[in-house]
């Protein structure tokens, strides 16, 4: 029988999983991801040592550190999809909403474990203050998925384009600027025991503006 | 053709009058001068990037290829003034405070403007297909106006600012010669018609493009 | 053209009208402007010569591609789908279209499934497998499938939702006589309640339509 209704819930589920399940069998993404952000942290790191107090710095050389593994890795979600040429069997079975969905979880779900990888790894190369961990977890939080959604939305339009890599970095980084810098301003208030209220806010702002805007272009991306 | 002798003759007249007729700012001496292009510049480059932006969503709405003219030319004649005045203002810095660079507020928002136009460009370039190249461009356009304002919350917290403001904020009043005031709203006007002028230009020859484009599809070929 | 309209409780009745249809893709390529009106049940075929637009026509149909001009429209019972929803009513077979290589072949018609929110899923795709005999190769690899075998994966995915509507490009390509033979029971036996569109230039495929549509290349002379 013809399916029914628009169960998107049931394809964004469905996709994440077959993403997690193909990202699983190929390990091909979340290796070469982890090996370049310890090789960012190691350059950083031998080149810098450790920082001690410099709040502004670290805060900075973290974010920097995410942020080039998040332009390595995350647009390998899309463009896989062209490669295998499976985007076609994708938009006959889900709408467009539902695919970017399914992928920015997805994409969500790989930031975290690079993140899990990666931060303490950071602190404790990189010395720094004690943290305050609520607002440095909710800071890392909400930069995350604001990462994810740019690059998720900026992946979907960079995989019918003839450029690959350098293109989606250059492409995403005007979009990811003002996230950068509300995170940075951020993560080196909550090292110096400022009150991070303002940066939060500016974050949630922002990444519910790029989900906003995301789910009515993704309608648009996918025309031929 | 009259209009464009007119703009030339009004956009010479106001630079004449910024010379010899406006009163310098005494914090700035004879760097205010940089104000009659730097200012009218980053105002246009504004105003380039709303046009394409604008643009950017009515092709998605109505599909109308001419939209796309519309955007990807403005985003052209965008990023020229942008240059514009970043190199200005960038003069200006180096003058009044010895560095040619220092991301201020006002420094950084012309950066990230620069950086927008040259995303966009530099999307448009790699895309094959005339329909598909017009809609992820768009839609890029699109995603960019909604991170724009987010830069004018964050960027003043970041760096204290360099820029001259006082010039228009000391006392909460502008208390500028208006002499300048006027050469500086001339030039706005003249730079202003520059774009659209320009803009025309370019439009025509995109529409010519295309049209040959199309003949070449729809006419017949051995 | 037109035909009466049988409405059966499991295929509502499925039309397709195109006016001055037409797709432009690159210098002195495309679709010409065509117009039709196409109804279930009945099956029809799409012919013309090299370059004529027919996997073009098909795209468009299924919802896949946005034609430069013109306009197409499927009604299913009376009732309008526009473009983004026809993957809900469509059953689209075409060379390009490709399975997820490190996915068995159960598994990717399962990802269908359940993407598409059909109840019972893991019976859909084993009565789906069934119908094109490759029940037995359920748990290969797609990527370890042959051509003839892929194409059979392809017809299934097509009847996965049971839709009212079959739009097959060149459904015989690589298959043997046994392949051919399921291909000519599929058709007959989805074109007597649905409807079936065949892209094809192969006479085998055409001879099992009641309509054609002829599409005119061009430049290359006159076709008959």
């Amino acid at each position: 029988m013809p399916s029914n209704g628009s169960n998107s819930a049931a394809a964004v589920w469905a996709i994440l999983r077959k993403e997690c399940r193909s990202e699983w069998r190929t390990r091909y993404g979340l290796n070469a991801a982890l090996l370049f952000a310890v090789t960012t942290l190691t350059v950083v790191s031998f080149s810098v040592g450790r920082l001690g107090n410099r709040t502004d710095i670290l805060a900075a050389l973290l974010w920097i550190v995410l942020l080039f593994a998040a332009l390595a890795s995350l647009s390998h979600a899309f463009v896989r999809e062209v490669e295998g040429h499976t985007l076609t069997l994708l938009r006959l079975v889900a709408s467009p909403t539902s695919i970017a969905l399914g992928k920015l979880l997805f994409n969500l779900l790989f930031l975290l474990v690079l993140e899990v990888v990666t931060v303490p790894l950071f602190l404790m190369l990189m010395g720094g203050p004690p943290l305050s961990w609520g607002p440095f977890l909710g800071l890392l939080a909400l930069g995350s998925v604001a990462l994810a959604a740019s690059s998720t939305l900026v992946g979907a339009v960079i995989s019918q384009t003839r450029g690959r890599g350098a293109l989606f970095a250059g492409v995403s980084f005007p979009l990811l600027l003002p996230m950068l810098a509300a995170a940075v301003s951020g993560t080196r208030a909550q090292w110096q025991g400022d009150p991070v209220g303002a940066e939060v806010r500016i974050l949630a702002a922002y990444t519910a503006a790029v989900l906003a805007v995301s789910l009515l272009l993704y309608d648009h991306l996918w025309e031929d | 053709m009259i209009w464009r002798v007119l703009l030339l003759v009004w956009i010479a007249a106001a630079i004449v009058a910024g010379f010899a007729w406006a009163p310098l700012v005494p914090v700035l001496q004879e760097t205010t001068r940089v104000f009659y292009f730097h200012f009218p510049s980053a105002l246009v480059t504004v105003i380039a990037l709303a046009w394409s932006m604008l643009h950017s969503v009515l092709y998605l709405a109505r599909r109308d290829l001419r939209h796309d003219d519309h955007a990807a030319v403005a985003a052209e004649l965008g990023l020229l003034f942008c240059i514009g005045a970043a190199v200005s203002g960038s003069m200006w810095a180096k003058a009044m405070w010895g560095a040619y660079w220092n991301w201020d507020p006002r420094e950084t928002s012309i950066f990230f403007l620069l950086l927008i136009y040259g995303a966009y460009l530099a999307l448009r370039t790699s895309v094959e297909g005339v329909e598909r190249r017009a809609r992820l461009s768009a839609i890029y356009s699109v995603a960019a106006f909604v991170t724009v304002p987010f830069l004018i919350f964050v960027v003043p917290r970041i760096y204290d600012s360099l820029h001259p403001d006082p010039l228009f904020n000391q006392r909460g009043k502008a208390d500028i010669d208006p002499r300048i005031m006027l050469v500086a709203f001339a030039m706005v006007v003249g730079f202003t018609g520059l774009f659209a002028w320009l803009l025309s230009l370019r439009l025509r020859l995109a529409r010519v493009e295309r049209r040959r484009l199309e003949a070449r599809t729809t006419g017949s070929d051995l | 053209m037109s035909v009466a309209i049988e409405t059966a409780v499991r295929s509502p009745a499925a039309l397709f009208e195109a006016v001055e249809l037409r797709h432009r893709y690159g210098p002195a390529r495309g679709l010409e402007p065509v117009s039709f009106t196409i109804a279930a049940p009945g099956v029809v075929a799409v012919t013309g010569p090299n370059g004529s637009g027919k996997s073009t026509l098909l795209r468009i149909l299924a919802g896949l591609l946005r034609p430069s001009g013109g306009r197409a429209s499927l009604a299913v019972s009376g009732v309008v789908v526009p473009p983004p929803g026809r993957r809900r009513h469509v059953g689209y077979v075409s060379p390009e279209l490709a399975f997820y290589d490190e996915m068995s072949v159960a598994e990717n018609l399962g990802f269908a499934a359940e993407a598409r929110g059909l109840a019972a899923a893991g019976a859909a795709v084993r009565e789906a497998l069934e119908r094109v005999a490759l029940w037995g190769r359920a748990h290969d690899r797609a990527s370890a499938l042959s051509s003839g075998l892929r194409q059979r994966l392809r017809l299934a995915f097509a009847l996965l939702h049971r839709p009212p509507v079959l739009l097959l490009d060149e459904p015989g390509s690589h298959l043997d006589d046994e392949g051919r033979a399921l291909v000519t029971g599929i058709v007959g036996q989805h074109g007597s309640t649905g409807l079936v569109v065949m892209a094809t230039n192969d006479e085998r495929e055409w001879r099992l339509a009641e309509q054609r549509i002829e599409l005119r290349g061009r430049g290359l002379g006159d076709s008959a």
